[in-house]
């Protein structure tokens, strides 16, 4: 059996319940019922089991996940895990949601289906997530709410912040401590921008200075580095670079993969097929197929047009664009596809962040020298002090 | 094969194991093309394997990047491809990022460390004696003979006659210091081959297995020091 995961970003419906000015999606009221949904399990399973993977993880996201209310993810979870069950095989579900839905009737499918943790976002400052009515303050204090109720039923939260020009102008430290000290989280990770679908013209204004994020990205680095990496406290995409650069395996996010199309799709609930939840809710022109009108997956990955764009990708950027010379290929790859496309029209060009990229993995490489070094310091410590009481050894 | 994405494809989505030896024959042209052994090398072991040609270094740093474990078969190097071998060597010895083994770096580099002998031949796979390339009549072809006329039938022990040839000859290989890892290897097939510029190559080696030789003798002296300290153990 494969060692390879293969994850599954589904959006049982693209309908939201707030209006922040950034989203990138096409919102619809369309929702997928639990009478398809056995349809989309089994065309799941055949796929993971041509291809000999074990497991496949959902990520179930949106428009808003938690739209579907809790009853509908209970029969949801166990329809898919019984079916996977039947075939020897898993799935296993993490939940991404805003929260703003939460209330304690979700404690049970957390704990059941989600092991008891769930993803969800905040910008600091919030000007951007807002409620259909009560704008981002009321935003932002309904969130928090819900943040401190969910923790207090003891459940795990991550939180992906995006960044904004706002961020930068706070600057780094005071954006730390917005998320580990008023909101008491040990666990956040930050996302750049992209002017992506219907938003593409508001979301221009989103674009930020490359010198000025990757001031912002090192200085938060440096912060957690200092404050928070020995502590407990988890930033992303950070923590996965200081793994990678002292030596551990590390899980890098799939904008740095060698090649996405390698790992994962999205399948929103009308059943259209695409690279993730950025391209399924907002470029058409790159979907893959549609589960619910074509019988095999795997063909359809295979033979899909769309697709093989995403395949080519990589290829074409060591020979088209600088990446070959660059240290960091092999973290990197050229980044996001959709960051690309949604920036310059095409995804045959890397990622318009490189610069960001490369000043913030050559600061992990710093940091993660200094950790090495931190090691091995009791060690040469004794081994100098061996050498000064040693007369033989002459300085 | 490597152009065909379709029988990539395919040997990613096998459930057997068999390793996979993937074999550029024009580096400079075929590169980029080892992305698609991303998915295939998540599911069985693959080396690549580089002959020494131009465009070595681009497929050298790709494969690197990739964690492919790389083969690079240097022949009789032209002089582009001498300063390709050493641009190349250069990021196997310096470049944190280059994880898997580069050969015939990696083993050369070994041998330098520790002192135990392996001949280019063996690290290559090209002696005759321990790696059997058969031709169309079942017969055993000593390699790289293709492209100076027909295939030379290996006899048994073919490096050693080689090298004793060499040195009855007059060739440099007499007074050569690494006469004992290289056994004439680059004087085959045209033992008129000049060495000068893989002797560049050699001594970068052999100047970092010296360091790293260095580094190991002067932690495992220190150590002896730091234990006998703790009273583990006495000199």
């Amino acid at each position: 059996m494969s060692e390879r995961v293969f994850s599954v970003i589904l959006l049982p419906t693209s309908d939201c319940n707030v209006a922040c000015d950034y989203c990138f999606e096409h919102k619809e009221p369309h929702r997928l019922s639990l009478v398809m949904l056995p349809l989309l399990t089994r065309r799941l399973l055949d796929h993971i089991e041509n291809e000999h993977i074990e497991e496949c993880e959902i990520y179930w996201q949106g428009g808003e996940a938690m739209i579907m209310g809790p009853a509908w993810f209970e029969k949801a979870g166990e329809i898919m895990d019984r079916a996977a069950a039947e075939r020897g095989r898993r799935f296993v579900h993490y939940l991404q949601t805003n929260l703003i839905g939460y209330s304690p009737t979700w404690n049970g499918v957390i704990r059941g289906m989600f092991d008891g943790s769930l993803g969800t976002s905040m910008d600091y400052p919030n000007i951007h997530r807002k409620l259909f009515k009560g704008g981002a303050a009321a935003y932002t204090k309904l969130w928090s709410t819900r943040l401190r109720e969910a923790k207090a039923a003891g459940i795990a939260v991550g939180v992906i912040a995006v960044l904004h020009k706002g961020s930068l102008e706070v600057g780094p430290e005071r954006f730390y401590r917005y998320f580990t000290e008023e909101l008491g989280l040990s666990d956040f990770q930050v996302n750049t921008p992209f002017p992506g679908g219907p938003a593409k013209e508001v979301a221009g204004g989103f674009q930020l200075d490359s010198s000025e994020l990757a001031e912002f990205m090192i200085g938060l680095f440096d912060i957690w580095m200092a404050e928070g990496y020995e502590s407990g406290v988890s930033v992303g995409p950070f923590d996965a670079l200081i793994d990678h650069f002292t030596g551990k395996q590390a899980r890098l996010p799939c904008i740095w993969k060698e090649n996405c199309s390698n790992q994962f799709i999205s399948v929103d609930a009308k059943g259209s097929v695409a690279q993730c939840d950025c391209w399924v809710t907002s470029y058409p022109e790159y979907f893959f197929g549609n589960m619910f009108r074509e019988p095999d997956l795997t063909g359809m990955l295979k033979t899909s047009r769309a697709r093989r764009d995403f395949v080519e990708r990589p290829k074409r950027l060591v020979e088209d664009e600088d990446c070959l010379s660059c240290r960091y290929l092999s973290i990197c790859h050229g980044g996001c596809p959709v960051r690309t496309y949604s920036a310059l029209g095409t995804m045959m060009a890397k990622d318009p962040y490189c610069e960001v990229y490369k000043a913030v993995f050559a600061c992990a490489e710093a940091h993660g020298g200094d950790i090495l070094r931190a090691r091995a310091a009791p060690i040469i410590s004794l081994r100098e002090r061996h050498k000064a009481a040693d007369p033989c050894v002459v300085n | 094969m490597l152009g065909d994405p379709e029988a990539w494809t395919e040997a990613a989505h096998n459930d057997c194991h068999v390793p996979f030896d993937v074999v550029l024959s024009d580096p400079a042209l075929e590169f980029s093309d080892l992305y698609r052994l991303v998915d295939v090398y998540a599911v069985r072991a693959i080396r690549v394997t580089i002959p020494a040609a131009p465009g070595l270094t681009k497929a050298i740093r790709l494969a690197a990047a990739l964690r492919l474990p790389v083969r690079v078969l240097p022949g009789q190097p032209s002089p582009d491809v001498l300063k390709e071998l050493h641009d190349a060597l250069e990021l196997y010895l310096h470049e944190p990022t280059v994880e898997a083994p580069v050969e015939f770096f990696h083993s050369l580099l070994a041998t330098m460390c520790d002192g135990d002998a392996d001949s280019l031949w063996m690290i290559l796979e090209e002696d005759p004696d321990a790696f059997h390339y058969y031709v169309a009549d079942g017969q055993t072809r000593v390699p790289r003979t293709g492209d100076s006329g027909g295939p030379e039938i290996a006899s048994a022990g073919f490096v050693d006659n080689h090298l004793s040839r060499l040195i009855a000859q007059g060739a440099e290989c007499a007074t050569c210091p690494w006469q004992q890892p290289c056994r004439g290897y680059f004087k085959w097939p045209d033992p008129a081959y000049s060495c000068e510029g893989v002797k560049q190559l050699f001594f970068s080696i052999q100047t970092a297995g010296n360091e790293i030789r260095r580094d190991v003798a002067s932690l495992e002296a220190s150590d002896t020091g730091i234990l006998s300290e703790s009273g583990e153990v006495t000199r």
